[in-house]
């Protein structure tokens, strides 16, 4: 190939691009994630309403407004247990800031006797849930433990963290991200 | 069948199809570097010495972004979560310390891109895969008959179109058999990245857009497209000028 028809194919090539740059720009929105909800970031947070142990009701889209963190766990997982800790300490520091933790145990998958012990043993005094059917499961595609859903103020899915244990630095920088 | 791969890989599994994408792809480097005046033991070093660059940048970068919750708390450091990590500054970083070694080691710098570039093509097939595992880099809602359910919407199947092109380059990079000057492989290798970044971000649903509806991805992608036929085309005059 001849440079000259090389340098021609090239500026065909850019030409095209450019042009479609504009061709498919994003007129009708679809490249943002959307209002629908999905579990994904940049998604809205999938809502449900759960029980606690001692029956009392919270949903999540009551939080709106609040930096809600919602970490699905059981009593089973190591990595859950041992993160325990470090999100307990994340609570107590910034729920005058509005933090809300949602520690949403994975109840239809594990023993409902063994969650009261587990949380009066670490003194966790951020509200458990529990999801007796697997519809939180399900609604938030659980395909590891521990899962952690860092939701902002306006009800969307800020950072998805799979697998622990979080670090406490990491809790601490998404917190901060979701509280601003 | 996608559930499957999805299921089998979901995070924090995604991060092996990288890991496996990178020894593949060094084991076939290995095999051609001699051809680009690098020997194996020296691809193996850049290699290894750009990937420690990569991960302790990564988490180092992230920490001093982020001072006042590591000083909080500083053995996070050394947790192994890996989102505790600054992905640019890791590239910066890796990129940094590959440059280092090459020139203690006198390496030219155009051959060890061509005697790499098999990596960086096999990396791209990974990236690609742990995108469909993870369920990231997703598409636009679609009413195309090859949509896939994914994030409660049918969707184009963005990273499937992303592991196709990726697989093209790699057999274009890989099966590429005229012997062109210094330089050249690689540039061919970012050209044709860039321009099949540019051409599929139309499908994506995760754009950051600029002035409200154009893709930043793809203004991006254009402007390395420009630069590498540039640097191409500037290093086929001066070998035909040699």
């Amino acid at each position: 190939m001849s440079t000259t028809q090389r340098r021609i194919i090239y500026s065909i090539i850019l030409l095209l691009g450019f042009a479609w740059i504009f061709v498919s720009a994003d007129r009708s929105g679809t490249s943002t994630a959307g209002q629908i909800p999905a579990p994904q970031a940049g998604f809205l947070a999938p809502d449900f309403e759960l029980k606690t142990p001692d029956g009392e009701t919270i949903r999540l889209s009551d939080l709106r407004g609040q930096a809600v963190l919602v970490n699905l766990w059981a009593t089973w997982c190591p990595p859950c247990r041992a993160e325990m800790p470090a999100i307990e300490k994340i609570y107590n520091e910034y729920k005058e800031a509005g933090l809300v933790v949602l520690a949403v145990n994975m109840t239809y998958q594990d023993d409902p006797f063994e969650v009261v012990p587990f949380v009066e043993d670490h003194e966790l005094t951020f509200p458990i849930l529990l999801d007796e059917t697997g519809d939180v499961g399900s609604a938030y595609q659980l395909r590891s433990l521990p899962s952690s859903f860092f939701i902002d103020r306006d009800g969307l899915i800020n950072e998805v963290i799979v697998g622990g244990p979080m670090a406490e630095a990491l809790l601490r920088t998404r917190v901060e991200e979701i509280l601003k | 069948m996608i559930e499957a791969f999805r299921s089998l890989f979901a995070p924090p599994r995604h991060f092996i199809l990288i890991v496996a994408a990178l020894w593949i792809g060094l084991t076939l480097a290995e095999k051609r570097s001699e051809k680009h005046g690098v020997s194996k033991e020296q691809l193996n070093n850049v290699s290894f010495y750009s990937i420690i660059g990569y991960v302790i940048g990564g988490r180092v970068l992230f920490a001093l972004a982020n001072l006042s919750s590591f000083a909080q708390s500083p053995f996070s450091i050394f947790s192994p979560n890996p989102d505790l990590f600054d992905p640019t500054g890791a590239l910066v970083a890796g990129v940094l310390v590959g440059t280092i070694y090459g020139q203690r080691q006198k390496l030219q710098l155009r051959g060890t891109l061509d005697a790499l570039t098999p990596i960086f093509a096999s990396l791209a097939i990974g990236l690609a895969l742990a995108h469909l595992a993870a369920g990231t880099a997703f598409g636009s809602p679609t009413t195309l008959p090859w949509g896939i359910h994914l994030w409660n919407a049918t969707r184009h199947p963005s990273q499937i179109y992303e592991l196709i092109a990726s697989l093209l380059i790699f057999g274009l990079i890989w099966f590429y058999r005229p012997d062109p000057p210094p330089g050249i492989l690689f540039l061919d290798f970012i050209a044709l990245t860039a321009g099949s970044r540019l051409l599929l971000e139309a499908f994506r649903g995760d754009s950051t857009l600029v002035l409200g509806e154009f893709r930043v991805a793809q203004i991006a992608a254009w402007g390395i497209l420009l630069m590498a036929l540039l640097a191409s085309e500037s290093i086929r005059q001066r070998e035909k000028a040699n």
